[in-house]
């Protein structure tokens, strides 16, 4: 009996031990991940791949441990927001984009590093869409045509990040003769193996004319391949239109009227300026031509999503600089109040992005009035200045916010030269993109330039809550700059490459920026 | 009662008096211990039958038995005693304590050992020990019990688990809490999700611990193999003991309070402040207003009452023995809307199936409710971050308001109103009180902990012990934030409901052999298969742009617009298999080796098996003959050494993977890349070394301990830093790559210093020299951060080679040039600049010439920062006394700490250049060159907290010594005598005062030293000082 029982005890131990098999313990995979190996193996996951890029674009990750828990850098929010606040046409009224603002950030702030970091991730995460699709294609997973498609966006977002990287790590084109200054790496290779990053690390710094080159190669590629034509993606007439960009900061005035020319008829201002900017209407208008879409469930969050910071939290008011700039007419439509701009308080914020609740404003990486003031400057720049054109181009993106366009309208009388001709596109840029983050590129472009030059980041209002009173309309704005101007020789004027880039690259390590 | 037991101790006498054989005669007597005391329950047995009685409440004993006839006494704790029956018909027997039943014994995993024969270094804390403290968690009462162990509570939040480190911290990048085993399992530890804050350990009703070990060598912990890498908390419940049923209750109420607040401005001087950073840059004053004075800090903070009770029932037969508890804890953290209420069960049940089996369960069932808050170092409603920012001269509520509260209008601002000031506050932080009165975090758990185990006597030397058990903690969350106003102000109100749930089940088979050979060779074998599986399951709905406010308690079906969900899913499994020899010559010369084979799912195929050896030898010199002649000095002495391999498996559940996350893009669907994936991946390990001594003076009345250690980590799986223009996911690749190492020296002592009938005193102290030094990082590159994620953290602390792990890291200041106000800083050749706070840039600066601006200069975050102190103590330690006199108790403890750095980042925040409220060191600031000020706080300027307090670095402005010298606890009891407590038929009646966190003396200006992390004080809510009285009653 006893021994009876001491092998039924020793019995149900040995089963025990059965149940606990090697496979049930030890083999276990993801539950909550897909294998890398396997994100291009069906139409499906590769359709969701591609999505999976703009994903990068749209949101990032900052630095957060969640994937997708990123605050909108590059394109879903910081390119606005980074933008603006290095700009004097906006103040920054509460701590958080004040490093930006004032221009006390160095190689560890989190804004400018962030830029880097999750402009790069976008851009590796082009790279291994363009080789998982060659791949799938070879495989007849996919065919040419759709892989085509996809290639094309990939190309085009990888073209717009780096582009919009050298903006702030590099000196504009003309800085030197042949912009054989500087620019950034321009990656091509999708780093996944080790072998990946050891060959990838070696490669320094592109030079700006090179970084243009490949640039305007993978626009150009864009164009040609992509025929998916919803606003929310990257589409042939985005890459032409961000050619036109491309080709303003270049001084490749011929090009931008060009590529501009490629687009008549394809889009059109809206009747009022603010409608772009209802966010019903955001993919729907004839204006917008490439903007990024977000979700209630998907979108940069109360820490960064536009309308959150903008409006919500009103963190960035409008300048007292650029409000009471005597170009921008006291009954222009974009003061609107409710429509563009609201008043709190006396202070004037935007209104272009308004869903506070969900946060589900497209965030406006390129519109048609863009490529039209584009294509009027370029006319005016022209080594013979067509300022006709230019100024009808210019008029036609002016006159819509004009109470009354009949006696308000610019005239060949009241910019009669090339230089009022230049110099009034260019308030009128910073009059219709304000808020939209625009201001930057344009202060970085025109550094030394030969017409309306800026010297380095000009000066601004203190930061804090401006006063109401600041912004009583009748007088241009000139002072008190609570912070001062840093001259364009200023090591400030650009980004330090990130110190994580700096201690792990020892290629780039060798490369900061000077000053830095 | 009493009455009760007699009536079945009568029965039981009657009883056995029916076997008893009729021509005996009968035997009486009294059996009493040393000191005189009747002793109850003993066994009286006559030898070689089955007829015996046991003694009576008096000690009294009646048995039947001849001439000739050899009776045994027995009872536990004692050394049995035999006499032959003689003619006398009286007996008086005198049983003596049984020196190697009472020895103690140490819980050493997969069984337990005598403490003489222990090799490896390990701490052992008794439950009693630390019965009264009132913690949420029994962890917290640890904290300066033990050479090498360091627990820190960095804040006054109920349910915040307590850092542990178990000699310094043994990883970069993964896990650095040690392994918990419960009554042989390992539990899930850390917190259990839901929303407000949860410590899995404080589902441990403190007052069922019989005691903890604490793993801490090489040779203690390699049993645990892959898991031991950060030592190794083993804790014992109590169970029952053979004899009659005990019942135990115990009850204590308590209030806490803050052990400090923030030195704040009043409104007078926040005045005269604010309106200075406005004209120091030429704009008119923006603070307007006196008539409120708003202590907002208080307004937040509270004294809490806490009130723990306990009841337990033990006791056992001779088959069965049993343990049964019930607990109810309801502790109110000292900030608004933190609380925790415990209700726990436990029932641990023993029986003896027959002579060679016994099988049992261990069951605990507790229910853990918290109420959290936020508590963000710099979220916009963080209790402290908000509250040190309210402006004094506004007010907390407003009648005229329809929310009743001072909050703008209209109320889609969401800052708190701004009184008479011209300007909005700082950060348009909202109003603190509002948000913490309305917004709701809980978490509810519900833990339990079961096993079954059999234990069989194969022969008398080899047992077989079978166990499983299972821990389960479903925890349920909540969090509802207001559409009105604070953080769920912009989504128009929050609600959301979670689930998680982890499961463990543990299967364990133990083989134990322990014989003796030839008298002198003592030999133990252990072996032991054990299989082991985790799974963590999540999920949670939520819905924003509520539709009233009414709905505030849990998701309601359609009373939102905006719909989420999500969740996930992981598990983990590992299977070891491992054997230990013990072998010892006459408990003289001692040898243990044990070798673990541990396979792990956490790794590839390829690796995911390996082998963790241990080593360890003793040798007790006090037993040599050549010793003899000092035994009456030196009781004992004994030198141990151990080696061990060791391993970290808290790695994440698939590091060595390629691998997706769901990524969407808007509304459609998406796929990203987010893991790099490392087939190579391998082990961590950790070498880890002891030498230590064991010394007893005077017949054991002077214990002193030393250890010295050293921990060589190895393999560290670091998430290597890829450069960020690659676009490697997280930037990090996991990678064997990484050294470092922890070295120290333990000393313990203790001292009987009276041991008289009326007056017992026992003194202890403890001192641990601790040393961490990164050795090795994949190609020697800094890491920036640490392994922090924490924006709030990060910032402050690098690993570097050669420094301690998470190290300060920031620029060395000067202080202020007394000709102007700006702060002068070092670069890193040791030359001083001058930060032109006007103008936001950096010139060079002579001391000798501080009224002439130098040539222009530069601040570089890439080369002119250093590291600026380490953030891991370097030595800690306890003192404390336990005096006894007559019925009186008196106890406390000293605890210290120190030798590290801090960065008071709290400081930088209370001296912040905003619209916002400062703490009183910015009294201190320059204002002239005739009026400097502490030569420390330069001038100050509106809005320039970027530049003139260095807001996005570390600074040594802030940095500050950690030393402390804290009293934890005091506490004073008084037993009822013998005499009256027997009338009231008690065993043992004491009521005591106890007070805890009472004094800290220390240099640091921030509220509290240990109020850190990674060496970091960035806006905590003060740790509680807490004064309690109660009661403990047996039966």
């Amino acid at each position: 009996m006893k021994n009876l029982i001491k092998i039924l005890l020793f019995s149900v131990v040995v089963f025990g031990m059965n149940s606990c098999t090697e496979e049930k313990i030890l083999e276990l995979s993801p539950i909550n991940n897909i294998s890398e190996k396997d994100a291009f193996t069906t139409p499906s996951l590769i359709e969701s791949s591609m999505n999976g890029v703009y994903n990068a674009a749209g949101i990032g990750q900052f630095n957060s441990t969640n994937p997708n828990g990123g605050r909108g850098y590059v394109w879903g929010a910081a390119f606005v927001e980074q933008g603006d606040c290095r700009g004097e046409d906006v103040v920054n009224t509460a701590t958080f984009y004040q490093l930006t603002y004032t221009a006390t950030y160095d190689p560890t702030t989190a804004n400018n590093v962030y830029y880097w970091v999750d402009g790069y991730r976008l851009i590796n995460r082009c790279n291994l869409m363009i080789e998982g699709v060659n791949e799938a294609v070879a495989k007849g997973i996919i065919t040419s045509t759709v892989g085509n498609d996809y290639i094309g966006q990939a190309k085009f977002l990888r073209a717009i990040t780096h582009f919009e990287l050298l903006s702030y790590f590099a000196r504009p084109y003309n800085f030197t003769a042949g912009a054989s200054h500087l620019g950034i790496p321009y990656r091509e290779v999708g780093v996944n193996s080790q072998a990946e990053i050891d060959s990838e690390t070696l490669k320094p710094r592109n030079t700006v004319a090179e970084c243009y080159t490949k640039i305007l190669a993978d626009l150009n590629d864009a164009e040609s391949l992509i025929t998916s034509t919803v606003k929310f993606k990257g589409s042939k007439n985005a890459a032409i239109a961000f050619k036109t960009r491309v080709y303003l900061h270049k001084r490749d005035w011929a090009n931008v009227i060009a590529e501009g020319s490629k687009l008549n008829g394809k889009y059109a201002l809206t009747t009022n300026p603010g409608d772009p900017f209802v966010t019903a209407n955001n993919f729907s208008n004839t204006e917008s031509i490439f903007s990024l879409q977000f979700s209630a469930t998907s979108n940069p969050g109360v820490n960064a999503a536009l309308a959150s910071m903008y409006k919500g939290r009103r963190l960035v008011t409008i300048s007292p600089i650029i409000w009471r700039n005597s170009s921008w007419l006291a009954d222009d439509k974009r003061r609107e109040e409710g429509v563009l701009v609201e008043t709190v308080a006396g202070r004037k914020y935007t209104n272009k992005y308004k869903d506070v609740t969900n946060f589900t404003d497209a965030s406006p990486v390129i519109r048609y009035a863009e490529v039209v003031l584009n294509m009027a400057e370029a006319q005016a720049r022209l080594a013979t200045p067509n300022l006709v054109a230019s100024l009808t181009l210019l008029n036609s993106v002016r006159n819509r916010s004009l109470a009354v366009p009949a006696t308000q309208a610019y005239t060949a009388v009241t910019l009669n030269s090339q230089l009022a001709l230049v110099q009034a596109i260019l308030v009128e840029r910073r009059i219709e993109f304000l808020m939209e983050g625009r201001r930057w590129s344009d202060i970085q472009r025109l550094q030394n330039d030969d017409l309306a030059p800026i010297n380095g980041i000009p000066a601004k209002v203190s930061n804090g809550a401006p006063a109401a009173a600041l912004f009583t309309l009748g007088t241009p704005y000139t002072g008190p700059y609570g912070v001062a101007a840093v001259p364009s020789s200023d090591f400030k004027v650009l980004w330090p490459i990130p110190q994580i880039e700096l201690n792990t690259n020892p290629t780039l390590a060798a490369q900061q920026n000077p000053g830095w | 009662m009493r009455s009760k037991f007699k009536w079945i101790f009568s029965l039981l006498l009657a009883l056995s008096m029916q076997f008893v054989f009729a021509q005996e005669k009968t035997v009486t007597g009294v059996v009493i211990d040393k000191s005189g005391i009747p002793l109850p329950g003993v066994n009286v047995v006559i030898k070689g039958t089955s007829n015996g009685v046991q003694t009576d409440f008096d000690g009294k004993f009646s048995l039947k038995s001849k001439e000739g006839d050899n009776v045994v006494f027995s009872f536990i704790g004692y050394k049995s005693k035999s006499l032959q029956i003689n003619k006398s018909n009286n007996y008086n027997v005198t049983l003596e304590s049984d020196a190697v039943q009472m020895e103690e014994l140490v819980v050493i995993g997969y069984g337990t050992q005598k403490k003489r024969e222990v090799t490896g270094a390990i701490s052992k804390v008794s439950g009693k020990d630390i019965a009264n403290i009132v913690t949420p968690s029994f962890e917290g009462a640890l904290a300066g019990r033990a050479t090498g162990v360091q627990i820190t509570t960095a804040n006054g939040i109920v349910g915040q688990a307590p850092r542990i480190r178990i000699r310094g911290i043994a990883s970069i990048s993964s896990g650095t809490y040690p392994l918990v085993v419960v009554d042989g399992m390992a539990i899930t530890t850390g917190d259990v999700g839901g929303i407000a804050n949860t410590n899995a350990l404080a589902d441990i009703n403190p007052a069922d611990i019989e005691s903890m070990e604490i793993l801490k060598d090489g040779a203690a912990t390699a049993i645990y193999g892959s898991r031991a890498a950060n030592g190794v908390i083993l804790i014992t419940t109590k169970s029952g003991k053979k004899g009659t049923m005990k019942v135990n209750f115990s009850s204590s109420l308590a209030v806490a309070s803050a052990v400090k607040k923030y030195d704040l401005l009043n409104t007078a001087d926040f005045l005269v402040i604010s309106n200075e950073k406005r004209t120091n840059r030429g704009q008119a004053p923006w603070a307007v207003g006196s008539a409120f004075d708003t202590d907002w800090q208080s307004a937040v903070l509270r004294d809490a009452p806490q009130m723990n009770h306990s009841l337990s029932f033990s006791g056992g037969s001779e088959k069965t023995k049993y343990y049964l508890s019930l607990g109810l804890t309801d502790q109110t953290g000292v900030t608004l809307s933190n609380d925790m209420k415990r209700y726990s069960v436990r029932a641990n049940i023993d029986q003896d199936v027959n002579k060679w089996l016994s099988i049992g369960t261990n069951l605990s069932v507790t229910r853990t409710e918290y109420n959290g808050l936020n508590t963000g170092g710099n979220s916009l409603s963080g209790n402290i971050f908000n509250a040190i920012r309210q402006l004094p001269n506004t007010p907390i509520y407003d009648t005229t308001n329809p929310t009743g509260y001072n909050i703008t209008l209209p109320l889609s601002t969401n800052t708190v109103g701004q009184g008479q000031n011209t300007d909005p506050v700082g950060d348009n932080i909202p109003n603190i009180v509002y948000v913490l009165n309305n917004n709701k975090y809980y978490s509810k758990v519900n833990r339990t902990l079961a096993s079954v185990f059999a234990n069989a006597k194969l022969t008398s030397d080899l047992t077989f012990r079978v166990q499983a058990s299972a821990d389960n903690a479903i925890t349920a969350g909540f969090q509802y934030l207001n559409p009105i106003h604070g953080d769920g102000r912009s989504v128009n109100g929050y609600l959301l409901n979670d689930n998680t749930e982890y499961l463990s089940w543990n299967w364990q088979n133990i083989l134990n052999y322990k014989k003796t050979f030839a008298e002198n060779h003592n030999l133990g074998l252990t072996f032991v298969s054990e299989y082991q599986k985790t799974k963590y399951q999540y999920f949670f709905g939520s819905g924003s742009d509520l539709l009233s406010t009414f709905y505030n308690q849990n998701l309601v079906t359609n009373s939102y617009a905006t719909k989420d969900s999500g969740g996930s899913v992981s598990e983990n499994g590992i299977i070891s298999y491992l054997g230990r020899a013990t072998y010892n010559f006459k408990e003289k010369y001692f040898v243990q080796g044990s070798i673990r084979r541990d396979g792990i799912s956490k790794l590839g195929l390829n690796t995911r098996w390996n082998n963790f050896p241990g080593v360890s030898a003793g040798w007790t010199v006090s037993k040599e003959d050549f010793m003899s002649s000092l035994r009456n000095t030196v009781s004992d002495l004994k030198f141990r050494a151990s080696y061990s391999q060791v391993g970290n498996t808290d790695i994440g559940n698939y590091p060595y993977l390629g691998l997706t996350s769901s990524s969407p893009y808007g509304s459609l669907n998406g796929l990203g890349y987010t893991q790099f994936g490392n087939n190579e991946l391998e082990w961590e390990s950790s070498i880890k070394t002891d030498f230590g001594v064991d010394l007893g003076l005077f017949d054991n009345r002077l214990n002193l301990t030393f250890d010295y250690y050293k921990n060589d980590i190895d393999k560290l799986i670091l998430a290597v830093p890829t450069s960020p223009s690659l676009g490697i996911p997280g930037n990090t690749i996991n990678k064997n790559i990484g050294k470092l190492n922890n070295k120290g020296y333990e000393f313990s002592a203790s001292f009987k210093a009276i041991a008289t009938e009326n007056v017992n005193w026992e003194l202890s102290a403890n001192v641990t020299l601790a040393k961490n030094e990164v050795t090795k990082l994949f190609n020697g590159q800094d890491i920036l951060g640490g392994g922090s994620a924490n924006v709030n953290i990060a910032p402050n602390i690098i690993v570097r080679e050669g420094e301690s792990i998470n190290s300060l890291y920031g620029f060395q200041y000067w202080g202020v040039n007394k000709a102007n106000g700006n702060p002068v800083y070092y670069k890193a050749d040791g030359s001083l600049v001058e930060g032109n706070i006007a103008t936001s840039s950096y010139f060079v600066f002579d001391p000798n010439n501080p009224g002439t601006q130098g040539a222009a200069s530069s601040l570089s975050a890439s080369t002119d920062r250093k590291v600026l102190g380490n953030t891991l103590p370097t030595y800690f330690g306890a003192f404390s006394s336990k005096f006894n006199y007559k019925n009186f108790d008196f106890g406390f403890m000293f605890r210290f700490s120190g030798g590290n750095k801090i960065f008071n980042s709290t400081r930088r925040e209370l001296v912040n250049q905003n619209l916002n409220n400062n703490g009183t060191e910015i009294l201190g600031r320059w204002q002239s060159a005739s009026s400097p000020g502490d030569g420390w706080t330069p001038k100050l300027w509106a809005s320039g907290n970027t530049f003139v307090n260095l807001s996005g670095n570390a600074t040594s402005r802030f940095v500050e010594d950690g030393d402390f010298i804290s009293l934890d606890n005091v506490s004073i009891g008084y037993s009822l005598p013998k005499l009256v407590s027997e009338k009231i038929k008690v065993d043992n009646f004491r009521i005591f005062i106890q007070g805890q966190n009472i004094l800290m003396i220390t240099k640091y200006r921030g509220l509290d030293p240990e109020m850190e992390s990674a060496g970091v004080d960035i806006n905590g809510t003060p740790r509680s000082k807490i004064i309690s009285m109660g009661i403990n009653v047996s039966l």
